[in-house]
């Protein structure tokens, strides 16, 4: 097809997990013959195993489709994968710069969710025209006309003609594509200005090395052009551009209104940074795009090999990864628990588990991971400030005159039955209820101010279960407040253990150090003398557990057939042995440090 | 020093504690087995380097479950392949649940001058709960019947840590075999191996073991009461009067060669370096292999000195004597203390093992944490 940007339609979709949002996208990719139907796997689009298991969308991606509209005419679809959790909202606000509509897809049974809500007031900010479509019509609980006046009193859009769709049985998802053509703008910008391109993503690809995700704004860019990015003024040879089918296909030239990628010789992503603007460094853009607002990651933790050798491994990674994710920020820390290792910082608490899975996964390494912090602002006796995003590094009770914690507005939305049980939860992680309001008679959105230190750790775990997973939220920072924390901090026979501090409200202390003591004695394995394991705040002890002593570890039988069997065991025991950490005396698994994390 | 092993993997039903090799019989299975057994040794007898061999034990399974012609047969076959030396000891496992006077005279004839009976508790209600198929009364008949048939050596097999056993039950069964008198006694300690049907209740939740420390309690009160009857502790479940220890399994401990043959048998000897083999586990390709005139040798490995070292530590750290210094010398040429310096001086300052001139060997506390006190002696 020739180029022609009238007939270039570039959008995104946003949904909530589950909404099937991947599976629209499968479901227009095959209606287009983008993908042979035998070539398609479920949820083309979630190309990394983590993203497939955990049925969510990370990265955004992208995917070029042409389709043919009733009028007969063929149009260029740029299809822009965005993630649909709370922690990677980030993401999606650079995704929505490269589009003129998106998609709202909407699950006919559940209605919307909070961080629907908050994706489409982004795309709202944006100007991006909204396209409503009612999914899951298959299933027998669904309401589409309920879900259709939903959006219009919640949103304020009109919904009457949304595609009431089954993504799943492919039912209707034509009229999506359509309605696309119909509502979405063709892009402005002029494909003969000097070149404009927005960085909206970047990945490091093993065989092309990094490679920049872009919107032509306008202007051309093609193979052989010398570019310039706007914000570094450093200047690299193109090397080859393409699009998304959704394999990276090059192609001669992307134009102004296109999607698609640029191979430059650019050794690492970040000198591309997210949000720059590239330009012919030959005939140069004016000025650059407006770009993003960098966002600071909120929650952060310690990041050690299991095995202290493997930390030149875990150095490499974390540079690997970060050329995919520009929001994940590390730098190198130590413990006296675990040696060398890293502090890295997340957009939250999924994005942590994320990386850390990848970590383990994609690069096969055993980790161990400290408790999760947020950044405290601590003003000491003499005036000094401090920002602490490590307890270990908090200084002594007596020198802190006050400290603040960084406090988030959450949203979120539920079903009217769970009012009640949400509301506990949210008193019990020190909430401040701000207000209530009807959706509809069934479904209600509760605002509360809740400090971020108790949202990291079992926040969402809890509303899930106790809204059975009807409830879904969202939140965004607000303000840092002045409150009384106190580090806890755990000693094992003595020995203070910092990979297991943490800064909690004075009041959540007690409950806090007895459950940690509890489960530190069901995780640490008998050692040969007797181990107490204290909680404290200061020297004051607050709770008290024992390890008792391991007497007998001997065997019963070894006769000749044992042989082999029994060298096995040792030899697996000795393995077990080197992968525990030594804190004072005592050794501990590394699991420990992470079973901890998981304590209601 | 060598010794001979025989396996025997029949058994009238299996115990619910047992993983060992063996399986209820069905009378032509066992007929063919025996037949290729006698092919084995025969093609062993053959093949191995002749050597006389000081002991020949036949294990199971239940080895009396074989009629008196079979074991006949059996120690005539051994006699033709073998060197057993005259004064060697060779023992039979029996279940007292098999025997009988006529058994007991055959198994004389054949040679076997030692017998090892299962009892493992004097009270009904456990012997049932872990599926043993005798009665203590038959036990006690076993033994008399054994006597009388002039056998002069017998073990009897005990165990501790069964389920809803407690100490005074333990004591108790203690007491009435010491009073008997036999020559040896072994105590184990309940393993719940994966797989047994008991490990599988006790998942269940359906049976329940003793707590630790009680366990813990039996043990400690259950070596002193045989300390006190008489029986020395030679081994971590061993237990002796004195010259009857039993001298098949000090090899095993010496990491002395052996040969064992029939179903699943481990083998180790010296050729060509330190060498363990493990026959095949499965009845129909052990058949097929002898059949071929092949030994039915299923995985065989050469152990590396170092490794080889370890073994003998792992091994004979589990005698009270602990291991010679000579003959560790003699084997490899070094000291032990010499090889392992660091372990052998931790161990020492944490009061589990001591360093006499002719020994290396465990304390008591040691002994009990032999599994712990090993891994010193594993290299990073």
């Amino acid at each position: 097809m020739a180029y022609d940007r009238e007939r270039i339609r570039n959008f995104c979709i946003i949904a909530h997990i589950d909404h099937g949002k991947s599976t629209l996208a499968d479901r227009m990719m095959e209606l287009t013959d983008t993908v042979a139907l035998r070539d398609m796997e479920d949820q083309l689009l979630d190309t990394m195993d983590i993203e497939r298991e955990r049925g969510i969308t990370i990265k955004a991606t992208a995917v070029r489709m042409f389709y043919t509209h009733t009028d007969g005419r063929r149009y260029m679809f740029n299809l822009i994968d965005t993630p649909g959790h709370v922690d990677f909202t980030y993401e999606v606000s650079r995704a929505l710069a490269a589009c003129e509509g998106a998609v709202l897809v909407v699950d006919a049974t559940q209605g919307i969710e909070a961080q629907t809500l908050a994706n489409v007031y982004l795309a709202l900010d944006n100007d991006l025209e909204i396209v409503p479509v009612i999914n899951k019509i298959d299933l027998p609980s669904a309401r589409p006309e309920f879900v259709i006046k939903e959006i219009e009193d919640v949103i304020g859009l009109p919904a009457e003609d949304a595609p009431c769709i089954s993504a799943k049985n492919g039912t209707n998802v034509e009229a999506v594509l359509a309605k696309i053509v119909e509502a979405v703008p063709s892009p402005r910008g002029d494909e003969n200005a000097p070149l404009q391109a927005l960085i909206f993503d970047s990945i490091y690809d093993n065989y092309k090395g990094a490679l920049s995700y872009v919107r032509v704004k306008n202007g051309q860019v093609k193979a052989g052009m010398r570019i310039r990015s706007m914000a570094t003024g450093k200047e690299f040879d193109v090397t080859e551009v393409g699009i998304f089918s959704p394999a990276l296909k090059p192609t001669d030239c992307l134009r102004a209104g296109e999607v698609g990628y640029i191979s430059a010789s650019i050794k690492s992503v970040a000198e591309t940074k997210v949000g720059d603007t590239l330009t012919d460094a030959a005939n140069p853009a004016q000025e650059a795009l407006p770009g993003y607002k960098h966002v600071q990651p909120m929650v952060f933790c310690g990041i050690y090999p299991a095995d202290g050798a493997d930390y030149e491994n875990l150095k490499d990674a974390l540079d690997k990864l970060v050329l995919n994710d520009a929001s994940l920020s590390y730098e190198p820390e130590t413990s006296l628990a675990l040696g060398f290792g890293f502090r890295c910082g997340f957009l939250g608490l999924l994005h942590m588990e994320i990386i850390q899975e990848r970590l383990e996964r994609e690069f096969d390494l055993d980790l161990v991971t400290t408790a999760p912090s947020v950044i405290y602002k601590v003003v000491k006796l003499d005036g000094t400030q401090l920002t602490i995003d490590n307890p270990s590094n908090l200084p002594p009770a007596a020198e802190i005159s006050y400290m603040e914690e960084p406090i988030v507005e959450a949203h979120i939305m539920t079903p009217s039955d769970y009012v009640g049980a949400i509301m506990e939860l949210c008193q019990e992680k020190r909430g401040v209820f701000i207000d209530m309001t009807y959706m509809e008679e069934t479904r209600v959105n509760i605002k509360y101010e809740l400090p971020l230190n108790e949202i990291i750790y079992d926040f969402f775990d809890q509303l899930k279960s106790r809204s059975r997973g009807y409830a879904s939220f969202d939140y965004e920072f607000k303000e840092y407040r002045r409150s009384e924390l106190v580090k806890l901090d755990f000693l094992l026979n003595g020995d203070i253990c910092d990979a297991l501090s943490t800064i909690v409200h004075k009041d959540r202390a007690y409950a806090k150090g007895r459950a940690v003591a509890e489960k530190l004695k069901e995780v640490i394995p008998r050692q040969q003398f007797e181990v107490p394991i204290q909680a404290a705040i200061g020297s004051k002890v607050i709770a008290r557990e024992t390890v008792r002593a391991l007497r007998k570890d001997v065997l019963a039988k070894c006769y000749g057939g044992d042989i082999t069997r029994k060298k096995k065991l040792l030899e697996k025991q000795k393995e077990g042995k080197k992968r525990m950490r030594q804190i004072g005396t005592v050794s501990v698994p590394s699991e420990a440090f992470m079973s901890v994390l998981r304590i209601n | 020093m060598a010794g001979l092993y025989i396996h025997i993997p029949f058994c009238v039903r299996k115990c619910a504690y047992c993983d060992f090799l063996s399986f209820p019989q069905a009378e032509a299975q066992r007929e063919l087995y025996l037949s290729a057994l006698g092919e084995e040794i025969r093609l062993a007898g053959r093949l191995f380097p002749a050597q006389g061999y000081e002991t020949v034990f036949v294990g199971g399974g239940t080895p009396s479950i074989l009629e008196p012609g079979e074991v006949r047969t059996l120690f005539q076959t051994l006699r033709q392949s073998f060197s057993i030396l005259p004064d060697a000891e060779i023992t039979l496992e029996c279940n007292p649940g098999t025997l009988s006077q006529e058994k007991l005279e055959e198994y004389r004839a054949s040679g076997v001058n030692r017998l090892s009976l299962g009892l493992q508790s004097a009270e009904e209600k456990l012997l049932q709960e872990i599926g043993r198929i005798h009665s203590f009364p038959q036990f006690l008949d076993s033994f008399r019947m054994a006597r009388q048939a002039g056998f002069g050596n017998v073990n009897v097999d005990i165990m501790y840590g069964l389920p809803g056993q407690d100490k005074a039950q333990f004591l108790s069964t203690i007491e009435q075999v010491a009073a008997l008198g036999p020559e040896h006694i072994s105590a184990y300690c309940l393993i719940l191996e994966e797989g047994t049907p008991l490990h599988e209740r006790v998942g269940r939740g359906e049976t329940r073991l003793p707590h630790e420390d009680a366990i813990w309690d039996m043990e400690q009160e259950g070596r002193a009461a045989l300390a006190a009857l008489g029986y020395a502790r030679y081994e971590i479940s061993n237990y002796a009067k004195k010259g009857f220890a039993c001298r098949h399994n000090m090899n095993y401990w010496e990491n002395g060669p052996y040969l064992g043959l029939g179903l699943g048998a481990h083998s180790a000897m010296r050729l060509g370096g330190w060498r363990r083999w493990e026959n095949t586990r499965e009845l129909e390709s052990y058949f097929q292999a002898i059949k071929a005139g092949r030994l039915p040798i299923q995985h065989q490995e050469r152990i590396e000195e170092k490794e080889e070292m370890f073994e003998c530590l792992m091994l004979g750290l589990r005698m009270l004597k602990g291991v010679d210094r000579a003959a560790f010398q003699a084997r490899f040429g070094r000291d032990l203390c010499a090889v392992y310096p660091e372990a052998v001086e931790a161990l020492c300052a944490i009061g589990w093992a001591e360093v006499q001139p002719d020994a290396f060997m465990l304390t008591e506390a040691g002994l009990d944490m032999e599994n712990s006190a090993l891994l010193y002696f594993l290299e990073d």
